[in-house]
């Protein structure tokens, strides 16, 4: 009988199919091939081929290797540097954006200028560093006719130190973002309260404000986490392949048919990214910050 | 007071930020306006010319540099972030909706959703390419299997939005309208989707853009067919010319465009906002 | 009874751990108007939103016109529901919310036809000539009628109101009051009313429902509600009554006016005394009352209410006495500010709870 039916269980069903597109897709397309890399790491790879029998070959060959490991300290030493150059140059923005403009148009106008580089292709932002670090670039062309210097400085590109400028370009507006917003959901009035109370700013800063945009600090560290280190194109452009991440090494290895190779160094990322990922949500509950 | 002197240094600061972040883009527009077809990529310039431009529409002679081979790829790029729009939008409203009500496993739900945005898109295009090539054994296309993975990408980001204009909606109107015995569905199409209709097109942004400039999930994942920024990547392994410069300041614009339309769909249902918000203040 | 329309058997809902209805039954005849009252978090809005269907509830039955609409759905019960915050499709014109239901309902009505039948009821509520304005264009009395248009152009025999006045001014919720009756009586309509207002339930209502933290605690007609509350509760809500606490024993109840005979105490949780604020007199502090109670109180000030005169007293550690004059019945004394007087009443009009009372 159809009156058994209550209107709870109709509407637990209505929730479900409107979840089952969703659930399906993201376990087909997002976990399935996750677990695939987990799996296809404990294959055997021949030269032009590969088998599903298991063996940890790839496996061995990635930790004897200076090469590989090699590229997993690089990636975590350059996610560490963006991470902090990407906060130092955000935070002050942010405390300007978020907090000392009143004028609601002025911080919007600020906002969308943050935004505005985003419309251009990553790949083409990533390009525009070339003539500006170069031996004959904007920078040095510059500085001479300054006569800060004598000679062009030539560590500007094709080095480490031009990936980290260019990450630090690319991806410090995803740290301004949730800094700024949260620093605009303080109270005004605390801040008054305690100036009031004859606090200073750098008190205040210590005390109020920096403990409250805390949790837009780790948003932001989630956000550039997860985009550097997963990156291979900024370094594959910049450094003139001599920064190799692990991101490189999965794309060099694909190229050469290394479907085992890829793999682990692809499980080693993973767990990298999981370990900085479920650390950081320690610190926040995503989801009730949203 | 020390603030006094703290927000111009502020400001100063700012403005640093600004040219920090737009330089690149500066030097790249001038250059863009080398001289062809001999002026290379960098400074100086030889001579201020629009021969670039010129190239990139195929408006020039033949040279030794050929024209940049972006005019497929663009096409392909567009259906698939319009593709990927409707696909990820569709099942954003549809996730975010089922949230409103509390149920069993919503945790997992939100972070197995989530997650789609956390994975590095090398990690998603490696498994999936894995998962056609070597198991299923199917080729892979950018229609196919790409836009599997550019789903999976901006899905999550259609989701948050909508989440967030879901969460701040009034509940009421819906159960007014049911009241009046119109069914849910009804409900939905008549009364719910006009009104978060603002949302819903920051979604469809929010996915198009995401997807149009996707790259590192297309590159393992699109097979043979390449998409715009693949072509683009195609040109970081052979010589740079200013021609691809000049495509930047012209997709740069093309946004521009398309941000000018997003502005006026989204000033013209923001108009509808206002009279919902001015409903609430009276209650 | 046979007229019933609406009957509700034990329905309880909780959330997470808050019960915030209990064991719920009640009936409720055609053309009806019942107030519910209750202070907020009684469960009186959740009872309405319950029975419209909007919340399902753990356990109980819910009957309209002979039907069990426990597992129906809310588009599907048939039952008008007016919020408060009147909800209106801030999209949509006067006219278009008026005709909502008619062309997007069960069954639809075809557009001509539904507008004809909107536009009567844009003209029974007096907003004819507004048809095209947008809701963000009229005033909040004339929201409230769209609401209520809206509701009854689908002709439903049940109206739900969920304290529909409370978002207006006392002008216009006195005349939105006279209206909805006046409406009522032409459409033969029932109308349940949720209000934290005493005044509004006890006005409005054929009959009072009062409830308290979940549970229905009196039912009656507003005049029996006002002369017998049933519990010190619903005698505190009513806002008419001035309490004494104190204790029953042996049919004697004693409190800070002394010791009163108390013979028909009425059963309660804890013992108290109420006397209506019209039933206390006034007395010099020389004249001696025969053996009736009599309590020392200073006189504050006065307030004047229109058709009566309310003044107040203070008995002493911050307990304040009200007294209610009507100015049908003479002229009102005047009294000296900071002046002690003796209050005392007939202990027949007083209302005793008590423990040990027998029913």
């Amino acid at each position: 009988m159809s009156s058994t039916v209550t209107i709870q269980d109709r509407q637990s069903k209505v929730t479900r199919w409107l979840l089952v597109p969703g659930i399906v897709w993201m376990s087909l397309f997002l976990v399935v091939p996750i677990a695939m890399i987990v799996y296809v790491s404990f294959w055997t790879q021949t030269t032009f081929n590969i088998s599903s029998d298991p063996t940890l070959a790839s496996w061995k060959q990635f930790f004897s290797s200076d090469t590989y490991t090699g590229s997993l300290w690089t990636t975590i030493r350059i996610w560490l540097i963006v991470l902090a150059t990407t906060f130092i140059v955000g935070y002050p923005t942010a405390l300007f954006v978020g907090l000392f403009v009143k004028s609601k148009t002025l911080s919007t106008v600020l906002l969308v200028v943050c935004v505005i580089p985003f419309w251009t292709s990553f790949l083409i932002r990533v390009l525009a560093w070339r003539p500006m670090l170069g031996k004959e670039g904007a920078i040095n062309i510059v500085l001479l006719k300054l006569g800060i210097i004598q000679q062009p400085i030539e560590v500007l590109l094709f080095t480490e130190l031009s990936v980290i400028i260019g990450m630090t370009q690319i991806y410090c507006v995803f740290m301004v973002g949730p800094i700024a917003f949260m620093l605009s959901r303080i109270d005004r009035n605390i801040i008054e309260a305690a100036r009031d109370l004859g606090a200073g700013f750098g008190r205040i800063f210590w005390k109020i404000i920096f403990p409250l945009s805390l949790p837009g600090v780790v948003v932001g560290a989630i956000f550039v986490s997860v985009m550097v280190l997963g990156e291979f194109a900024t370094s594959g452009a910049l450094s003139g392949r001599k920064v190799n991440l692990l991101g490189n090494i999965i794309v060099t290895q694909v190229g050469s048919l290394k479907w085992a190779m890829a793999s682990v160094v692809g499980v080693v990322l993973t767990i990298v990214m999981g370990v900085v990922i479920a650390g950081l949500l320690r610190i926040v509950d995503l989801k009730r910050e949203l | 007071m020390e603030s006094r002197f703290i927000k111009p240094a502020l400001g100063v600061y700012v403005a640093l930020f600004v040219l920090f972040l737009y330089g690149p883009f500066v030097v790249l527009t001038i250059i863009s306006f080398q001289q062809g077809p001999d002026g290379g990529p960098q400074f100086p310039i030889v001579e201020w010319s629009t021969y670039w431009y010129r190239q990139v529409f195929g408006l020039t002679p033949p040279s030794r540099i050929a024209p940049l081979p972006f005019g497929e790829a663009l096409i392909r790029s567009l259906v698939l972030a319009l593709m990927t729009m409707v696909v990820s939008t569709v099942l954003g409203v549809m996730s975010a909706q089922a949230f409103r009500r509390s149920f069993k496993g919503s945790t997992f739900v939100f972070y197995l959703i989530v997650l789609g945005m956390m994975v590095p898109g090398v990690l998603t295009g490696l498994g999936t390419s894995l998962l056609a090539n070597n198991i299923i054994g199917i080729e892979r296309h950018w229609y196919t299997t790409a836009f599997a993975t550019h789903v999976a990408y901006t899905f999550p980001f259609a989701f948050l939005v909508m989440l967030a204009i879901l969460n701040r909606f009034d509940s009421s109107v819906e159960e007014a309208a049911w009241s009046l015995g119109v069914d849910p569905w009804t409900t939905f199409r008549k009364v719910t989707f006009p009104l978060i209709f603002p949302g819903v097109l920051s979604a469809m942004l929010f996915a198009f853009t995401l997807s149009l400039d996707e790259f590192p999930r297309t590159l393992f994942a699109s097979g043979r067919d390449q998409t715009l920024p693949l072509a683009i990547y195609g040109t970081f392994s052979v010589e740079i010319h200013p021609n691809i410069f000049a495509f930047g300041v012209l997709t740069t614009l093309f946004s521009f465009a398309l941000l000018s339309v997003y502005g006026i769909l989204m000033a013209l249902s923001v108009r509808r906002a206002k009279k919902m918000a001015m409903q609430e203040d009276i209650a | 009874m046979d007229t019933s329309v609406f009957r509700l058997e034990g329905v309880t809902k909780r959330y997470g751990d808050l019960v915030a209805l209990n064991d719920a039954s009640l009936e409720v005849g055609a053309n009806e108007y019942l107030s519910f009252l209750g202070p907020s978090g009684s469960g009186k809005t959740t009872l309405l939103r319950v029975i419209a269907g909007f919340e399902a509830p753990e356990t109980g039955r819910i009957f309209f016109d002979g039907r069990d609409i426990t597992n129906v759905q809310a588009h599907e019960r048939g039952i008008g529901f007016v919020f408060q915050n009147f909800a209106l499709f801030p999209h949509l014109t006067v006219m278009q919310n008026v005709a909502f239901g008619l062309t997007n309902g069960k069954t639809r009505v075809p557009t001509p036809e539904a507008e004809g039948r909107a536009a009567e009821m844009i003209e029974l509520v007096g907003l004819s000539g507004m048809e095209g304005r947008g809701v963000d264009q009229i005033s909040g009395g004339q929201r409230q009628r769209v609401a209520l248009a809206r509701t009854l152009a689908m002709k439903p025999r049940l109206v739900l109101l969920d304290e529909p006045l409370g978002a207006l001014d006392a002008n216009l919720r006195s005349r939105m009051r006279n209206e909805l009756r006046a409406i009522r009586e032409r459409l033969g309509v029932t109308f349940l009313h949720v209000t934290g207002s005493e005044t509004e339930a006890l006005a409005m209502g054929d009959r009072v429902v009062v409830l308290d933290r979940g549970t229905i605690i009196q039912t009656g007609t507003p005049g029996e509600i006002y002369d017998r509350p049933a519990s010190p509760d619903v005698a505190h809500f009513l806002n008419r009554f001035n309490l004494f606490e104190g204790t029953l024993s042996n049919g004697s109840f004693s409190a800070s006016f002394g010791t009163i005979r108390a013979p028909a105490a009425t059963r309660a949780d804890r013992d108290c005394y109420a006397v209506r604020y019209d039933r206390v007199k006034v007395l010099p502090l020389s004249a001696k009352p025969a053996d009736g109670p009599a309590l020392k109180a200073t006189y504050i000030a006065s307030e004047y209410l229109g058709s009566s005169i309310m003044s107040f007293f203070d008995a002493g550690q911050g307990h304040l006495i009200e007294m209610e004059h009507h100015l049908s019945l003479g002229a009102p004394e005047t009294y000296e500010p900071r002046q002690d007087y003796l209050l005392t009443w007939n202990p027949e009009q007083a209302i005793v709870f008590g423990r040990e009372a027998a029913i």
